[in-house]
């Protein structure tokens, strides 16, 4: 017979301001099978588990039910006390009166009668539940890291100074990401490629990490602990095993006026190429759209020039399968195309010019050799103006958010500016200055109080172009005045955007993202690192925009978690699994094409002499992840999930 | 020579080679009107088979008998094109193979039948794909579409009139060669979703489970409807289901013997208007 013991939680007043808590405990006194019920004013806290757990001993209980807030809180923790009171902790049900209850209603009469519902639904349900024993799968320890810039890197090195392998993938032919590309970094204005490549370089040497660049991901399989993954290496045309990085190749190229993404097409580049000079693995690639060879079958200057034959235009892209336990998402961003403000010129006078691409002018290793100069004729400008937010926290026309970084990469530009063009004006319009950050604010009053930028509080409606001038006209709010300035050079501060692909990428490795495309967490306090599906992880601005101390602080709590997951051999999970009865199943395979985790297996019911008999659906309770579609495709119900029967759903349904 | 007169010399043939070891087909019924199932073995019987205008019934239910088909010896069975559909249903749904059926099939005019050109489910692709575009028919779409134009409330007090009626003999399950299931989910009584007596609620549970497993499956054969001792407009239901699949996956039920689950199966590129 069933001997229920139920455990009404006050939550201090969360609860008990809403709910008549001595009306719901005289309630459950008489509700058939209840043994014994308690109210508390904090069943969470130590005596009160306390009380749970010396019920449970004394009244030889067969199930309890905490009515109190939602199980996401603390379920784990009455079921590790009815383990401890040695009661099988899936026989503990969570009847959730707060989230569900008390916090939504203002009726308290009406509110206890729910409660008393909610609470007598989840008894029905417990009497019928069933002990069960969790899951033990194994853990590949290897971790795959999808993206080669600041945070990937850093995730990579993280994982791998502890010890475990990992293997680090990166589309583009060379780790670095933006990183690379930008010039010094705010607040310290120390040159960004001279703390990056050391770190690329170490993640290339490493014996833990395995690099494959100009790769990408094709497919996720698997689970927590035990993904396969499905990698296309595309062809490079180049061998890397022989390839020395001399750059005769690159040299001898007769393609030399491709527009350079890394340059953000300030720059041009040849057809067969490393992306930049310091670039890991410093082996080119040919970009196969702008070859001559493979545009017209004539050429291959390049493999003459090779002095040890690693030219291979017949090279094919490969694909290899990895198994990995845990997967690292840091792809990065894009920024956004600026195209929709068509007041500010961008793309029509040659003088309007991106932040990335300032970055590009400002760094040592970009077109200009770090002299800033106009794109159009290669003057040094007089007059610059920078427009923030130009695309960020502008629902008409850009995008909602706060693009996070550019408050202070304009404050940087402003300062590299002062600091490269003496005499050189730097205006900034702006709607607010946000500087939250250890030495941040500092750094915005340093560019205006010192390298002297004149910042004015407004927004730009309009650039053209005069006499040789960009007319920049705006409005200083706060002279309450419109301004016109003629500059030389207008930069826009563009939004940070997801990577084009994002969304379709979300669907390859099966985790969530929202409207824009970054990648959403489990929780955005407690979880912001993992996301819905457990053994992936977020690093970077693939999940919202980041500077480089939060992308690489999120690395290595990405790490953390990763590591953490390894520290085992075994992962236990809950064993909330499909079950399927054979004996009724009639082999329709609706599970079967239904299962997104391909748990579902065939299975041959044999007779004594070994003849067929049917063919029935099996479940792999290693594979299963108990979502539960199966069970609602089933037309013959014979597919049933462990620990949400349908009996026991039934119960709880028919309690109410 | 009548197609009728073709079918049993073929179906003589075929049990005398030893082709197949069984042809389903029609024989007569109790009045002259009427055609029931006939399950010829030898080839001397094949003269008792009948095909005219007469014969509605599916036959393609048979072939799911338990046991009919382990033996791997193959079986012919005269089919029209509702069918042809209902086996490459059941042969996509892994309940029996194709290749084992050797299909005799006919088309069903108001007053006589013609010859479907083939033998293996595969043989009518353009037939199948000309039924897609069909228009179905007039009399019925015009019930279909009164119902639409009926307010909810309307529509509610319509079924349930109707439903009223049932009484839960389950000759729509019995007769339907979709339900082929070992055990129905009407008799899982642990637990009892659907309540066995009949009344309205019980009624509605029944009619609407039954909606429900035969979305993107039922083929219009009308078996349902002509078995329904009380008349309940059951393939209505099914033709609404239809429509609904059909405008919202482009999925016409037994195309082929590999044709994907509709409602089982997803892609990755799946509109996912349904999410908020």
């Amino acid at each position: 017979m069933a001997k229920i013991g139920v455990f009404i939680c006050h939550c201090g007043e969360n609860i008990a301001a809403r709910i008549d808590c001595a009306r719901l405990l005289s309630a459950m006194d008489d509700h058939p099978g209840v043994s014994v019920s308690l109210d508390y004013k904090y069943f969470c806290s130590d005596p009160g588990q306390e009380n749970v757990k010396k019920a449970i001993r004394e009244n030889n209980l067969t199930g309890i039910v905490v009515a109190a807030c939602s199980p996401r809180m603390h379920e784990a923790t009455f079921r590790k006390a009815c383990a401890e009171a040695g009661l099988n902790p899936y026989l503990c049900e969570i009847a959730n009166i707060r989230e569900q209850c008390s916090w939504v209603h203002s009726d308290r009469e009406k509110a206890t009668e729910k409660a008393i519902d909610i609470t007598r639904s989840l008894i029905e349900k417990v009497k019928r539940n069933n002990e069960l024993q969790p899951i033990e799968v194994p853990v590949t320890r290897k971790a795959l890291v999808i993206g080669g810039g600041i945070a990937g890197i850093q995730a990579a090195l993280d994982i791998a100074n502890a010890g475990q392998e990992v293997v680090l993938v990166e589309r583009e032919p060379s780790l670095g990401g933006h990183m690379a590309q930008l010039s010094e970094t705010f607040p310290t204005l120390d040159c960004s490629q001279c703390i990056m490549t050391p770190r690329m370089v170490e993640a290339a040497q490493h014996p833990k990490i395995e690099l494959l660049t100009y790769s990408e991901i094709e497919q996720v399989d698997g689970f927590i602990g035990n993904f396969t993954v499905k990698i296309r290496k595309k062809a490079r045309y180049v061998d890397m095993k022989t390839c020395t990085g001399c750059g005769d190749c690159i040299q001898k190229c007769p393609q030399k006026k491709i527009s350079d993404e890394f340059d953000c097409n300030l720059g041009k580049r040849p057809a067969i190429y490393t992306p930049f000079a310091q670039a890991v693995p410093n082996i080119p690639v040919i970009d196969k759209e702008n070859c001559t060879y493979f545009k017209n079958g004539k050429c291959r200057v390049c493999a003459k020039a090779c002095p040890i034959d690693c030219i291979n235009f017949e090279m094919q892209d490969e694909f290899v399968d990895i198994e990995v336990g845990a997967i690292v998402v840091a792809t990065g961003f894009q920024i956004q195309n600026t195209a929709m403000y068509g007041e500010y010129g961008y793309g029509k006078y040659p003088d309007v010019i991106t932040g990335l691409q300032f970055e590009r002018l400002a760094s040592a290793s970009g077109p200009t050799a770090g002299k800033i100069m106009r794109p159009s004729d290669g003057k040094e400008p007089e007059t610059v103006v920078f427009i923030q937010c130009a695309g960020s926290r502008d629902p008409s026309k850009g995008v909602k958010y706060c693009s996070k970084i550019c408050c202070m990469y304009t404050s940087k530009h402003a300062m590299l500016y002062a600091h490269k063009v003496h005499g050189g004006k730097a205006h900034v319009f702006y709607m607010d200055i946000r500087a939250a950050g250890k030495g941040y604010d500092e750094f915005t009053r340093r560019a205006i109080e010192e390298d002297e930028a004149s910042y004015l509080r407004g927004r730009v409606s309009k650039v053209w172009q005069e006499n040789g001038k960009l007319m920049v006209r705006g409005v200083d709010t706060l002279l309450g005045k419109p301004v016109e300035i003629a500059a030389d050079m207008v930069v826009l501060a563009t939004a940070i955007t997801p990577q084009p692909d994002a969304k379709e990428f979300a669907k390859v490795i099966g985790i969530g993202c929202d409207e824009y495309g970054f990648y959403n967490e489990a929780h955005l306090k407690l979880r912001p690192v993992e996301t819905a599906t457990a053994g992936i992880y977020l690093a970077g601005a693939c999940q919202s925009p980041k500077d480089i101390p939060d992308s690489v602080a999120q690395a290595s709590a990405c790490a953390s978690k990763v590591i953490g997951l390894f520290s085992r051999d075994r992962l236990e999970r809950e064993p909330v699994i499909a079950m399927n009865n054979e004996a009724t199943c009639s082999g329709c395979w609706g599970c079967f094409v239904a299962c997104p985790y391909g748990a579902i297996e065939k299975k041959d019911i044999l007779n004594r002499s070994g003849e067929l008999i049917k063919r029935v659906a099996f479940v792999n309770p290693g594979l299963c992840q108990g979502c539960g579609t199966c069970v609602t495709f089933c037309r013959s119900n014979s597919i049933d999930l462990a620990g949400f029967t349908e009996k026991q759903i039934f119960a709880e349904v028919m309690g109410l | 020579m009548s197609i009728q007169e073709q079918y049993r010399k073929k179906a003589a043939e075929l049990l005398s080679s030893g082709e197949v070891k069984l042809v389903i087909g029609y024989g007569a019924g109790t009045t002259p009107d009427r055609r029931r199932p006939l399950f010829v073995r030898s080839a001397d019987e094949t003269s008792k088979l009948h095909l005219d205008a007469a014969c509605e019934a599916n036959l393609s239910g048979y072939l799911v008998t338990e046991g009919l088909l382990a033996d791997r010896k193959k079986v012919g069975i005269f089919l029209g094109p509702e069918g042809i559909r209902s086996v490459n249903i059941l042969a996509s749904e892994s309940q029996l193979d194709p290749d084992q059926i050797v299909i005799m099939g006919f088309n069903r005019e108001a007053e006589s039948v013609s010859a479907l050109e083939g033998s293996n489910v595969r043989d009518f692709p353009a037939m199948l794909a000309a039924l897609k575009e069909q228009a179905p028919g007039a009399g019925e779409q015009a019930l279909v579409e009164r119902i639409e134009n009926m307010t909810p409330e309307e529509r509610f007090t319509f079924w349930q009139a109707e439903f009223e009626k049932c009484i839960k003999c389950y000759a729509c399950r019995q007769v339907c060669p979709m339900c082929y299931c070992r055990r129905c989910i009407v008799d899982n009584n642990q637990p009892q979703w659907v309540q066995t007596s009949s009344h309205t609620l019980g009624n509605f549970e029944w009619n609407l489970v039954r909606a429900f497993h035969l979305s993107g499956r039922c083929v219009e054969c009308g078996g349902c409807d002509r078995a329904c001792p009380v008349n309940i407009p059951l393939r209505l239901i099914n033709r609404r289901m239809a429509m609904e699949v059909l405008d919202a996956y482009d999925h016409f039920s037994g195309m082929s013997p590999d044709q994907e689950t509709v409602l089982a199966s997803f892609k990755k590129d799946d509109p996912e208007t349904f999410i908020l």
